[in-house]
């Protein structure tokens, strides 16, 4: 089967310190929508623009639709449409405008450029506004705008980096029924980050957890679900006391504690142990804040093999990007 | 070079869309005419030296018309690499480094279009030193040569300086430096050069330096083409030699810029 994607043994390490991708490799099939997780900071980014030929890479290389990054870099950027997570409109030129630019500097035949910027400009809703200059659009309106920039082209191979941060659901719904759309039509390969992960679960055909530069783990979200074997059971308790007699527990296949006082333990089927459970604590005079139980999700997924939760402390910061981002 | 046109228009627009640059660019060379050429009237004190002291030129404004028109090539040159680093920090230049273009049409865009604003800036000034009263007075005449003469050495030198600075864009994220090499520089290219005094009102170390200075190359070759008109064959001989001057340096920053530029500018 042909490969979109080959990525091997890319690093890229920032002036010479931060290793911000480290050692990566990758294969991504054609037509395949492809999902990279990882927190602030893992290098998704840094991973996306090196393979946009933004960045140069420390070491290693990468074959996208068979051109070689480091020599074939013309062709590779004629054929990738990028969403990147910054946003790259000019804020001096009216949406259209910008979006007549970035078809001009893909030499789009003008009139057919005309016809498609129409449709992209209706697709998000920008239409009426197309005119105004983008710097007087609003948040979201200029997150849209950033969209379809990456789609003018009508690319092969599609990055979308955190491309629904800040968009309300309706643009987002829009935006993943247009994008299903031409990749049916058009067969293209779709790489995206996001921290929504019913986004990835529900678009990905295969997804990779990326964490400190490094991909953790590789597969389908069923694969991964499947690896965590059972489900999981969180109690928030109130002492060490509690904590200690929670660690003897012996029907649990693996019991973690987590912050603040949280025990996280894993059970083969949580409908059979959740009664035996509810008897030792009684029995152990244990009296949990609260009790949790989930069947494998992304989320618990990525817990798993990250230790952490992609969305700790993620409310704030998305706030925070998207009103720098504007 | 794909990409050089539309590039070039975006930087064009913004310039005009945006109030305070356009209406900068229009008042400074007025400035500089009416304040440099009026307000420091050197000629005053010469009297009847003046066109001995002034090469020939029937009063400083007619002087002084070479080192303008150079400086507005020198200064708008210098600046045409900061709009590089604008859209660095702006994220805009993602936008261009993803796409299927020479890169170093990105940053000769912004020389090109620095070469649309200085052709601006010439015609009003020339407008105004023309209309304005005791302006400018072409005695002698002036041929399509020294009209090519004179634009090609203010071109030449906003490629020199554009150039450079450009190179020094395509890499740093910080405007201030930028400025500060600016500042630093700006001052000596002007005062160590024959754009506003000749060579005799210098002490001789400084006339020495603005020999080599290619601000003084430029400001002479069009200095004596508006002055004399019709060149004797030694003037015509020097004018060459300055044109050629500024011709080997343009090529020579030119062809730098291409290569560092298409090679490694990066985000
Ligand atoms: N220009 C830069 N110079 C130095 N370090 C950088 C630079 N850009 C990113 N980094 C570092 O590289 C690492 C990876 O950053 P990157 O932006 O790729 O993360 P990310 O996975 O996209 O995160 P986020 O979810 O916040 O977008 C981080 O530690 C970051 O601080
Ligand atoms: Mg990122």
């Amino acid at each position: 089967m042909d490969n979109s994607i080959e990525i091997e043994n890319l690093t890229k390490i920032y002036s010479g310190r931060v290793t911000a991708v480290d050692n990566v490799s990758l294969k991504i099939g054609r037509g395949m929508i492809y999902g990279l997780l990882g927190q602030n900071g893992a290098g998704k980014s840094t991973l996306i623009k090196i393979l946009t030929g933004v960045l140069k890479s420390t070491s290693g290389t990468a074959r996208i639709a068979g051109n070689d990054l480091n020599k074939d870099s013309l062709k590779i950027r004629r054929i990738t449409g990028v969403v990147p997570q910054d946003l790259t409109t000019d804020g001096d030129l009216s949406g259209r405008e910008n979006l007549k630019l970035v078809a001009e500097l893909y030499d789009i035949p003008k009139k057919e450029a005309e016809e498609r910027i129409e449709v992209l400009l209706k697709m998000v809703d920008l239409y009426d506004v197309r005119n105004r200059h983008a710097s007087a659009y609003s948040g979201g309106m200029r997150k849209r705008l950033e969209l379809v920039c990456g789609l003018v082209n009508t690319p092969e191979v599609l990055f979308l980096d955190e491309p629904t941060l800040g968009l309300d659901v309706t643009t987002r719904e829009n935006l993943w029924s247009y994008i299903r759309s031409i990749q049916k039509e058009f067969k293209i390969t779709i790489i995206l980050t996001t921290h929504y992960l019913d986004e990835v679960d529900s678009l990905a055909d295969e997804l990779s957890i990326i964490d400190h530069g490094k991909i953790i783990i590789s597969g389908t979200s069923e694969e991964l679900k499947k690896s965590l074997n059972g489900d999981i059971i969180t109690l928030k308790l109130k002492n060490d006391d509690e904590i200690n007699k929670i660690g003897e527990f012996k029907n649990a296949t693996e019991i973690k504690l987590m912050e603040n006082k949280e025990i996280r333990m894993k059970v083969s089927n949580s409908d059979e142990i959740l009664p035996v459970l509810m008897k030792y604590l009684s029995d152990n005079s244990i009296s949990p804040e609260s009790i949790n139980i989930r069947k494998p999700s992304l989320d618990e997924v990525f817990i798993e093999y990250t230790g952490r939760n992609i969305n700790a402390e993620q409310e704030n910061k998305d706030y925070a990007k998207f009103m720098r981002a504007r | 070079m794909g990409g050089l046109i539309p590039l070039t228009v975006r930087d064009l627009k913004r310039w005009y869309r945006n109030p305070v640059s356009a209406v900068v660019g229009v008042i400074q060379p007025i400035f500089w005419i009416v304040l440099f050429g009026s307000a420091f009237d050197i000629a005053k004190f010469a009297g009847a030296n003046t066109s001995a002291i002034f090469e020939g030129a029937p009063d400083y404004i007619t002087y002084l018309m070479g080192g303008i028109l150079t400086i507005i090539g020198l200064f708008t040159g210098m600046f045409s690499g900061i709009n590089i680093i604008w859209d660095r920090r702006l994220g805009i230049l993602q936008r261009f480094l993803m796409a299927p273009i020479n890169r170093a049409s990105i940053v000769f865009s912004r020389i090109l279009s620095s070469v649309v604003r200085i052709f601006i800036q010439v015609a009003i000034l020339f407008g105004i030193a023309f209309v304005m009263p005791n302006g400018l007075k072409i005695v002698n005449g002036i041929s399509i040569l020294d009209v090519v003469i004179l634009i090609s050495a203010v071109l030449m030198i906003s490629f020199i300086f554009s150039s450079l600075f450009s190179i020094i864009a395509v890499r740093t994220t910080k405007m201030e430096t930028v400025f500060g090499i600016v500042n630093l520089i700006n001052l000596p290219l002007m005062f160590a050069s024959y754009a506003m005094f000749p060579p005799d009102l210098m002490a001789t170390w400084l006339s020495n330096v603005a020999k080599y200075n290619p601000v003084s190359w430029s400001s002479q070759s069009i200095r004596m083409v508006l002055i004399h008109g019709s060149l004797t064959s030694s003037e015509a001989h020097t004018v060459l030699i300055y044109m050629l001057g500024l011709l080997a340096l343009s090529v020579f920053m030119l062809v730098m810029t291409y290569i560092v530029s298409n090679k490694e500018i990066r985000e």
